[in-house]
C-alpha cells in the first residue's frame, strides 16, 4: 500500500474512481495487471501521464481474454482508436465495463459495438455471419450460416431495414434474462 | 482463428478511414480540449486560478495531461499506428489489423440521449437563454454554438452539475465512452460547481474551503471503507474461478448454496440470540455422559443441552431482583414467528426480483437473443471454450432441423403409444413414491416401539436409531436414477421437458417422505407417551440432517471422484463426469426444508446446516474442480435461479409453515418439558399473555391491536388481498411490457421523447438521468395506455381466477367445521385459520381458546412486536 503515492496522484485516483466502477485498491490491481503485460514498457510511476499503448496482442493474450473468440473485437471497441492497442485508461475503462457493477444497459451499448464488426452502427448480416462462425468455430455450412442470419434479423428487425440498429439490438437484449454479463 | 474482412475491404469508410480521422481529428469536436485551441488554454488559465484558491479541491487534474500527451490526436495520422510502441519490435503486427483503425467511438457516442437529441439541442438554446449569465459561463466561455454534439455535451454538464455527488458520479461511470471524455466531463461538472458555490458564497470563505476539504476527505474515507468491505465478501474470488471454468449454470448452484448459507448464518443468530443466550443463564446441570457417539445420534447427552426444546425452561428469567425479567414461553414462540413472517418476505422478494428479471415470453425472438447472449463472457478456460463453441454449434443445427422440419406429425397409433408411455412413467413414479412413503412410515412406527420399550443406551440401540434416516436417505439418492432411467426410457421431444419431468418427479418423492414424516412425527409420536416427544422430534431432525450432509459427502465421492476414475481409466468413452445441478439442487432443498422444520424443536437446527453447507461448499468445489468438465447442456442460467427459490417457497417453505402451524396450534405440548409445559398448545402461552396485559390499563393498546387486527379476518384479508394485488400490478406492467413493446419501439421512442421534451426544459437537472434510463423509463410510463394482446389476457385471467381461489379459500375458513387439511393448496394462511375450529383431540375440552379460533392466523404471530 506504501507505493501507491508513487504510482497515481490521488486527484488520478479520484478521478479513476469516478469514472469507473472501480474501488482504488481494484484499479491499482488492475494497474499492476497492466504493467505485468510489458514490465519493460510501462513505467510504475503514472503521475507524469506517460503516453504508454500496450498493443493488442499483449492484451489478448491476458488469461480473461485468450481464449474468448471475441477476444480481438473487444479489444478494438474499448482502444480508443479501434485498432486493439490500449492505453491504461482503455484497459481500465474495458474491466469496468465487463466488470459485475457495470449496469446493463452499459453492457448492452457496448455488446452492440462488440457484435458490429464493420463499424457502421447496424449490425447487417456480414455481422451476424462473422458472430455465428466465431461461436461455432467455422464448423457450420455457409448456408447454414445465412439461414440463421436471416432469422435473426426476420425476429429482432423493428424496423424492417434489413439490419439491426442500436435501438433493435437494446430492444432484444434488455428483455433478455441471459445478458448478465 | 480466422478472422475475415472482406467486407472490410470492399467497404470505401475502411480504404478512407486514415484520412477521415485526419479531417475529424483536426477538426475534432467531440475532444475540444485535446488539442490546443485558445478556449482551451483560457480554460486552463481559469481553472488554474481556481486551483491556487482552492488546494483541497481534487480536480486537481489537468484535463489532456493524463490521456495521451495533448498532440497525440494530432501526430497520429503522420506516424504509424504502432508508432508508440515501435522500440517494442518483437511484436509482430497481425496484418488484419491494418484494416480496422477505424474511430470506435464516433457516431454513437450518445446512445442514451440520442432519441431526444434534436428535443435538447432545441431545449438548450432556450434554456440558455433563460439562464442567469452566472450559469452560462461554460456555454460563453467555451463558445461551441451551432454545435448539437457540443451544445449536448454543455448540457449535461449543465445537468450533472445540479446532481448531489453520488448520482453524479454514478452518471459518469454509465457514460458509454472513452476515459478520456468521461475524465473531460466529470472536469468541467466539478469546475462549473466549484465555479457556482464561489458566486454564491461571493467570496471564497475558509469555511467553505473547510467544508469542501472535508467532503473530499470523507469521500476518500467512504472508498477505503466499501474496499474493505468488499474484502468481506467470502468466495467471491472461488465463485469467480467456478464461473469461469465451468460456466454460469454451474455458478448457480453454488450461488444458491451461498444465499442458503447466509440465510442459515441469519437464523442461527435470530435463535441464539433469542432464545438460546438467555436459556445459559437459567441452564440447569447437565448430568449424562458423553461418549462421542453421540455425536451421530443426537440423543443421550445433548438431551439435556440448549440443542432440543426439551431443554429450555418455562420460567420467567430474572436475574436481578426486580429488574427486567424475560419470559421464555413468550421468547421462544415470538422468536420462531418472527422468523417465519422474515422468511417469507425474504422468499416473497427474492422470488419476484429472479421471476422479472427472467421473465420472458416464449414467442420473442429466440433465435436473436440467442445468438446474441449465448456466449458466455465469464468462461475463461480453454477446454469450456472448445466444449461451448461445439455445443454451440449442434444446438444451432439442431434449431435449423426444427425450423425445416416444424412440427412433428405422428400417426395417431403413434401419439396413443407416447401418452401411453408417458402415462405408465408417471404411475411407476408416483408408485415408487407411495411406496417409499409407505416403508418409511412403518420402519418409523416400528422404530419408536423400539424406543418405547426401553431406552438403550448401548451401541445396538444407538445403531438401530440410525436406521430411519439411512434408509430415509438411501431411498433419497438411489431412487432419482430410476427416475433418469424412467425419463430416457419416455424419448421425450425435447431434452427440457426430461429435465423439468424429472426434476417434478423427484420434487414430489422428497417432498412426500418428509411430508409422511410430519405425520409420523405430528400424529404418532406427539400421541405416544414418550416423556418428551418434541425432543424426540428433534433428535430424528438431527439425525436425517446430520446423515444427510454425510450422504452428500459420500455422493461427491462415489458420484464424481469414482466416476472420474472410472471414466478415465477403465471406460474412456464415459470421460470425465459431469456436474448434476439438478439432483445437487434437490438435495440442498430438501436439506433446508429439514432446517425449517426443525427449527421450532432444535433450536439450533440451523447452526448445524451452516456448518455442514460450509463443508459441502469446499467439497463440492474441489470435487468439481479435479473431477467435472464443464456441462454440456445449455442451460438457461436465469431461469434456474428462479426456479430454485419457487421449489424452495413452494412445496418447502409452504409445507413447512402448514407443519409448525399445526404444531403450535393443534398439538399439546408435553407435559414435563420444553418452554411450554402443561399449556393446552404453544398457542395458549400467547393468549395468557395477552389476558394478563388486560389488566394493565398502560398496555390495552396491544390488547386492542391484538383483538382487532391479528386476530380479525378482515385485516388478513385485506393484507394478503394487496400483496396479491401488488404482485399482480408488477405480473401487469411486466407482461404488458413485453407484449406490447415489439411492433411499436421505435414509435414509442420517439414519441417518448418528445413527450420528455418539457421536462428537461423545466428541470434540467433531469436530463441525464432519463437518458439513462430511458429504455424502462419509457417503457414504464406509457404502460397506462390501453393496448391488450391475447397472451396477456390470456396471463391476467389466470391471475384473476387464482384470485378468486384464493378468496374463496380464505372464506372457507369462516364456515365451522369445514376441514380442509391441505392447506398447501391455499397458502398458509388458510391452513392457520381452518386449524383452529378442528381443535378435536383429547386436550381440546381441557382449555378451549378463549376466541373464535377461525380468526386466527399463522402470520399473527409475526405482527405483534
Amino acid at each position: 500500500m506504501g507505493n501507491k503515492q508513487t504510482i497515481f496522484t490521488q486527484e488520478q485516483l479520484d478521478a479513476y474512481q469516478d469514472c469507473t466502477f472501480f474501488t482504488r485498491k481494484e484499479i491499482l490491481r488492475l494497474f499492476y495487471r497492466y504493467r505485468d503485460l510489458a514490465p519493460q514498457l510501462v513505467p510504475l510511476d503514472y503521475s507524469d501521464k506517460p503516453a504508454v499503448t500496450l498493443p493488442y496482442e499483449l492484451i489478448g493474450s491476458m488469461p480473461e481474454l485468450k481464449d474468448n473468440p471475441f477476444r480481438q473485437r473487444i479489444a478494438e471497441v474499448f482502444s480508443e482508436h479501434g485498432d486493439g492497442n490500449m492505453t491504461l485508461d482503455d484497459f481500465l475503462d474495458m474491466f469496468s465495463v465487463l466488470s459485475e457493477m457495470a449496469p446493463r444497459d452499459l453492457k448492452a451499448y457496448y455488446a452492440f459495438k462488440i457484435y458490429d464488426f464493420n463499424n457502421d452502427d447496424y449490425i447487417c448480416k456480414s455481422d451476424l455471419e462473422k458472430t455465428v462462425n466465431k461461436l461455432t468455430r467455422n464448423e457450420l455450412t455457409p448456408e447454414e450460416v445465412s439461414l440463421v442470419c436471416e432469422k435473426v434479423i426476420y425476429e429482432a428487425d423493428v424496423d424492417n431495414d434489413g439490419k439491426l440498429s442500436l435501438a433493435d439490438f437494446q430492444h432484444m437484449i434488455v428483455r433478455a434474462p441471459d445478458f448478465l454479463r | 482463428m480466422s478472422y475475415h474482412y472482406n467486407e472490410a475491404f470492399e467497404n470505401p469508410d475502411y480504404h478512407f478511414s486514415e484520412t477521415l480521422e485526419i479531417d475529424r481529428r483536426g477538426s475534432s469536436q467531440r475532444n475540444p480540449f485535446s488539442h490546443q485551441t485558445p478556449y482551451d488554454s483560457s480554460l486552463h488559465d481559469s481553472y488554474g486560478e481556481h486551483r491556487g484558491r482552492e488546494q483541497n479541491y481534487p480536480v486537481a487534474i489537468p484535463v489532456v495531461s493524463m490521456g495521451p500527451a495533448p498532440d497525440y490526436s494530432q501526430d497520429l495520422p503522420s506516424t504509424s499506428q504502432y508508432g508508440y510502441f515501435t522500440d517494442n519490435l518483437s511484436f509482430e503486427p497481425e496484418p488484419e489489423l491494418i484494416y480496422t483503425p477505424h474511430p470506435t467511438f464516433h457516431l454513437l457516442d450518445y446512445p442514451y440521449t440520442r432519441e431526444i437529441s434534436s428535443a435538447s439541442e432545441d431545449n438548450f438554446i432556450r434554456r440558455r437563454n433563460r439562464r442567469p449569465p452566472v450559469e452560462t459561463f461554460m456555454s460563453i466561455s467555451s463558445m461551441f454554438e451551432g454545435d448539437p454534439e457540443d451544445s449536448e455535451e454543455e448540457d449535461l454538464v449543465g445537468s450533472l452539475a445540479h446532481m448531489s455527488a453520488k448520482e453524479r458520479i454514478k452518471a459518469i461511470q454509465k457514460k458509454p465512452k472513452t476515459m478520456r471524455k468521461k475524465r473531460e466531463i466529470r472536469n468541467k461538472v466539478l469546475k462549473e460547481i466549484s465555479k457556482k458555490s464561489r458566486h454564491h458564497g461571493a467570496q471564497p470563505s475558509c469555511c467553505t474551503q473547510c467544508l469542501q476539504g472535508a467532503a473530499v476527505s470523507f469521500r476518500r474515507f467512504g472508498n477505503t471503507l466499501s474496499e474493505y468491505f468488499d474484502q468481506l465478501r467470502i468466495w467471491h474470488k472461488t465463485l469467480k474461478i467456478i464461473g469461469a471454468e465451468f460456466g454460469t449454470s454451474v455458478l448457480s448452484y453454488f450461488v444458491f448454496l451461498k444465499w442458503l448459507l447466509n440465510f442459515n448464518i441469519f437464523s442461527f443468530l435470530i435463535n441464539f440470540g433469542f432464545i438460546t443466550i438467555p436459556q445459559f443463564l437459567a441452564a440447569e446441570p447437565n448430568n449424562l455422559s458423553f461418549t462421542g457417539l453421540e455425536l451421530f445420534t443426537g440423543a443421550g447427552y445433548f438431551q439435556q443441552t440448549v440443542l432440543y426444546y426439551g431443554f429450555y425452561t418455562n420460567a420467567t428469567i430474572n436475574k436481578i431482583e426486580n429488574g427486567p425479567s424475560y419470559n421464555m414461553q413468550l421468547a421462544y414462540i415470538f422468536t420462531v414467528g418472527i422468523y417465519f413472517v422474515i422468511c417469507f418476505l425474504i422468499l416473497l422478494f427474492s422470488m419476484m426480483i429472479f421471476f422479472f428479471r427472467s421473465f420472458v415470453p416464449k414467442t420473442f425472438s429466440v433465435n436473436a437473443s440467442n445468438l446474441f447472449c449465448i456466449w458466455d463472457f465469464n468462461i475463461t478456460n480453454e477446454r469450456a471454450v472448445k466444449l461451448k463453441q461445439k455445443n454451440l454449434h449442434t444446438q444451432i443445427k439442431e434449431g435449423l432441423t426444427d425450423v425445416n422440419k416444424e412440427v412433428l406429425n405422428y400417426s395417431i397409433t403413434e401419439r396413443l403409444r407416447r401418452t401411453a408411455i408417458h402415462l405408465i412413467a408417471w404411475l411407476a413414479s408416483l408408485g415408487t413414491a407411495v411406496a417409499a412413503c409407505t416403508g418409511v412410515y412403518f420402519l418409523s412406527v416400528n422404530n419408536l416401539k423400539l424406543f418405547m420399550e426401553g431406552y438403550r443406551n448401548d451401541l445396538e440401540g444407538q445403531a438401530a436409531m440410525l436406521v430411519l434416516p439411512v434408509i430415509v436417505s438411501l431411498l433419497n439418492t438411489l431412487i432419482p436414477f430410476f427416475f433418469s432411467w424412467l425419463g430416457h426410457l419416455e424419448k421425450f421431444q425435447t431434452p427440457g421437458w426430461h429435465i423439468y419431468v424429472t426434476i417434478i418427479r423427484n420434487t414430489i418423492l422428497k417432498m412426500s417422505i418428509v411430508g409422511i414424516l410430519c405425520y409420523y412425527w405430528l400424529n404418532v409420536v406427539a400421541t405416544s407417551e414418550s416423556q418428551c416427544w418434541e425432543t424426540l422430534v428433534g433428535q430424528d431432525i438431527y439425525r436425517l440432517v446430520l446423515v444427510d450432509f454425510i450422504f452428500c459427502l459420500l455422493g461427491s465421492f462415489f458420484g464424481e471422484f469414482l466416476r472420474r476414475i472410472i471414466g478415465t481409466t477403465v471406460c474412456i468413452r464415459l470421460g470425465p463426469p459431469e456436474f448434476d445441478i439438478g439432483r445437487n439442487i434437490l438435495n440442498l432443498i430438501y436439506a433446508q426444508t429439514l432446517t425449517w422444520i426443525g427449527i421450532l424443536f432444535s433450536p439450533l437446527l440451523p447452526g448445524i446446516q451452516t456448518i455442514a453447507f460450509f463443508i459441502v461448499f469446499f467439497v463440492k468445489k474441489v470435487s468439481l474442480m479435479r473431477n467435472c468438465q464443464p456441462p454440456r447442456k445449455v442451460w438457461r442460467t436465469t431461469q434456474m435461479m428462479t426456479s430454485f427459490i419457487l421449489l424452495l417457497f413452494c412445496p418447502s417453505f409452504l409445507g413447512v409453515v402448514c407443519v409448525i402451524g399445526v404444531t403450535v396450534w393443534r398439538s399439546k405440548p408435553s407435559e414435563e418439558c420444553g418452554p411450554f409445559r402443561g399449556l393446552s398448545s404453544m398457542y395458549a402461552a400467547v393468549d395468557e399473555w395477552i389476558q394478563i396485559l388486560d389488566s394493565y390499563t398502560a398496555y390495552r393498546w396491544v390488547v386492542w391491536i391484538y383483538h382487532n387486527l391479528i386476530k380479525s379476518v378482515l385485516f388478513f384479508f385485506t393484507l394478503s388481498t394487496f400483496v396479491l394485488q401488488e404482485e399482480i400490478r408488477c405480473f401487469y406492467s411486466r407482461s404488458y411490457r413485453h407484449t406490447k413493446g415489439q411492433n411499436e419501439a421505435h414509435l414509442r421512442w420517439e414519441e417518448d421523447a418528445s413527450r420528455e421534451a418539457p421536462l428537461h426544459t423545466s428541470h434540467p437537472g433531469n436530463l441525464p438521468r432519463r437518458c439513462q434510463t430511458t429504455q424502462e423509463g419509457n417503457l414504464t410510463e406509457t404502460k397506462t395506455q390501453p393496448t391488450m394482446s391475447i397472451p396477456f389476457l390470456l396471463r391476467s385471467r389466470a391471475a384473476v381466477t387464482f384470485y378468486q381461489l384464493w378468496s374463496l379459500a380464505v372464506g372457507i375458513g369462516h364456515g365451522p367445521g369445514v376441514c380442509t387439511e391441505d392447506g398447501d393448496s391455499a397458502g398458509p394462511e388458510t391452513q392457520a385459520a381452518t386449524v383452529g375450529p378442528l381443535e378435536q383431540g383429547p386436550f381440546a375440552n381441557k382449555s378451549p381458546l378463549p376466541f373464535s379460533p377461525v380468526r386466527l392466523s399463522s402470520n399473527s404471530r409475526g405482527h405483534r412486536t
